[in-house]
């Protein structure tokens, strides 16, 4: 019988103590975000889209052509064409496939330039596969094609 | 007259939702009784070990965090790297192999953290599950800081690691460290004082000394049934070898044992993180390697203790900038065939806590 009752106040005591933690958590500071009407602040060091952003001093990119990062891309997701010879040679093509991408963030260390660069956008999804494929225009401009979080859940737009 | 009864053949799997992955196992059943479990694996094949065989030393650490166990990326990378830096006889200066350290810790915490939230759904504990990942929330920030991503990192580099800590990441490191103890000291107020969940784990699935050793049984699992072996200790990497810690051993093999494992290892490596930031050494953090790197013609073996278990990688290089074969001798998988021994005899009901227990992820498993 005393065995019965030790066992009882053993139980009841070892669920109490896990119920107070939850009150506890209860009344402490919040811990989540409403994720598409607040955002969260990403790192500078955030792995997040691609863009090779146009420099004001030269009014273009800082790319030398030198087709290191299309080499050293283990996804093979970036393509580089050019033109003309020497000083005049020119970008015709940069497409980044960023539904390839895995960002890994090896093109941004090869890069002699700084020419590639993480961008602080996460938000990349879109319902369109071919709007994954980043042209130069996209990546000039350093956006994401399509922010989309507002359009997912129905919030109004501010 | 004697009731006649035969054995039941049942499916669980591939699409189980208590299957961690797309496992199946092939249960058959004596009424309540399990009779003999066969795990069938291969539904998460990505043949990382071919891909490593096009790609360069560099190309591959982008590889590893992905193709291999996906919650320890950056312990894929340091097994990797580990053999990669053996055979090319490649210097890693002090002050990245304290970072190392310090990140292979934090992924340890991490990987248990996401295993203990997940067993406690298993069990039906939802709680555990919502508070651990809120400290795995900040652990994830704590890598984003450093290395600009939350699940693969792409942070070891052959010769050292990509970037130095940024300004005041170690202040923060250590606040979280003052303060997950008490968060632990939580989980053991949630589930190890609990009636429920000691009913259904302590003494279930028993995995004796001398089958966790036959069966290969590596981490864990095999310090849960009594082997006092972990590789951090036996055979010293990074800076594991200057640092004094301890390492956890039950002797009684069950799914109880298992957690207790666990939850000290995850003290052990908050004192393994406060010693190695207290102790980070000033200088290079990166040897000078070139991007293509060759390696000379041989092979090598190299072991490091990633949160599984006992991380294996075997590489053969034939003098190009590619490895000639690459074999991962991943923990899951040795772990995952253990499970026959441990459920032999068990009702169905344990299948999922005693599968919980082991700790697998099913691209470690498949690679």
């Amino acid at each position: 019988m005393a065995d019965i009752a030790t066992r009882a106040w053993d139980a009841v005591a070892g669920l109490a103590t896990g119920l107070g933690v939850t009150i506890k958590a209860m009344v402490d500071r919040k811990n989540t975000v409403k994720y598409p009407i607040e955002k969260v602040n990403v790192s500078p060091r955030w792995h997040g889209l691609l863009a090779l952003p146009v420099d004001p001093t030269i009014g273009n990119d800082l790319c030398i052509i030198c087709f290191q990062c299309e080499r050293v891309c283990p996804s093979r997701c970036i393509h580089i064409e050019a033109t003309g010879r020497a000083k005049d040679r020119v970008l015709t093509r940069f497409d980044i496939e960023m539904d390839k991408c895995q960002y890994c963030g090896l093109c941004v260390e090869v890069c002699p330039t700084e020419a590639i660069v993480f961008i602080p956008h996460y938000e990349a999804s879109t319902f369109n596969r071919g709007n994954l494929l980043y042209d130069l225009d996209d990546l000039h401009r350093a956006a994401p094609k399509e922010p989309i979080a507002h359009g997912v859940v129905g919030v109004k737009r501010r | 007259m004697a009731l006649r009864t035969e054995e039941l053949m049942l499916n669980m799997g591939p699409q189980h939702p208590s299957t961690h992955g797309v496992l199946r196992l092939v249960v058959t059943l004596d009424g309540e009784n399990i009779v003999e479990v066969l795990p069938d694996i291969g539904y998460l094949h990505s043949s990382v070990e071919k891909m490593m065989e096009y790609r360069t030393y560099l190309q591959n650490v982008a590889l590893t965090d992905r193709g291999m166990d996906y919650l320890t990326a950056m312990a894929n990378e340091e097994g990797y790297l580990l053999a990669v830096e053996r055979l090319g006889g490649i210097a890693v200066p002090p002050r990245a192999r304290w970072l190392r350290t310090i990140m292979l810790e934090f992924q340890r915490l991490s990987s248990h953290l996401v295993w203990l939230g997940t067993w406690g759904i298993d069990l039906g504990a939802t709680t555990v599950f919502l508070y651990c990942f809120r400290e795995r929330e900040r652990i994830l920030d704590l890598f984003e800081q450093v290395t600009g991503g939350r699940l693969h990192h792409v942070y070891f580099r052959p010769g050292g690691v990509y970037e130095d800590l940024p300004a005041g990441w170690t202040d923060r490191a250590l606040a979280f460290c003052d303060e997950f103890p008490g968060r632990l000291q939580e989980y053991h107020d949630l589930l190890t004082g609990n009636p429920i969940f000691l009913a259904r784990v302590q003494g279930v699935g028993v995995l004796p000394r001398q089958s966790a050793i036959d069966m290969g049984a590596c981490g864990p699992v095999a310090r849960a049934s009594g082997i006092n072996f972990d590789v951090r200790k036996v055979f010293p990497y990074e800076a594991y070898g200057e640092i004094d810690f301890d390492v956890p051993v039950y002797e009684a093999g069950d799914c109880f044992s298992r957690y207790m494992v666990r939850m000290d290892e995850m003290r052990q490596s908050v004192r393994i993180i406060r010693m190695a930031i207290e102790r980070l050494p000033a200088g290079e953090i990166r040897s000078k390697v070139q991007v293509n790197v060759k390696l000379p013609r041989g092979e090598v073996y190299s072991r490091s203790e990633s949160p599984r278990g006992d991380l294996g990688v075997y590489l053969v290089s034939d003098g190009k900038d590619m490895p000639y074969r690459v074999k991962i001798r991943a923990p899951s998988f040795a772990n995952l065939f253990a499970l026959t021994e441990m459920m032999r005899g068990w009702k169905v009901a344990d299948v999922i806590a005693i599968l919980g227990s082991v700790d697998i992820v099913l691209s470690d498993v498949d690679r």
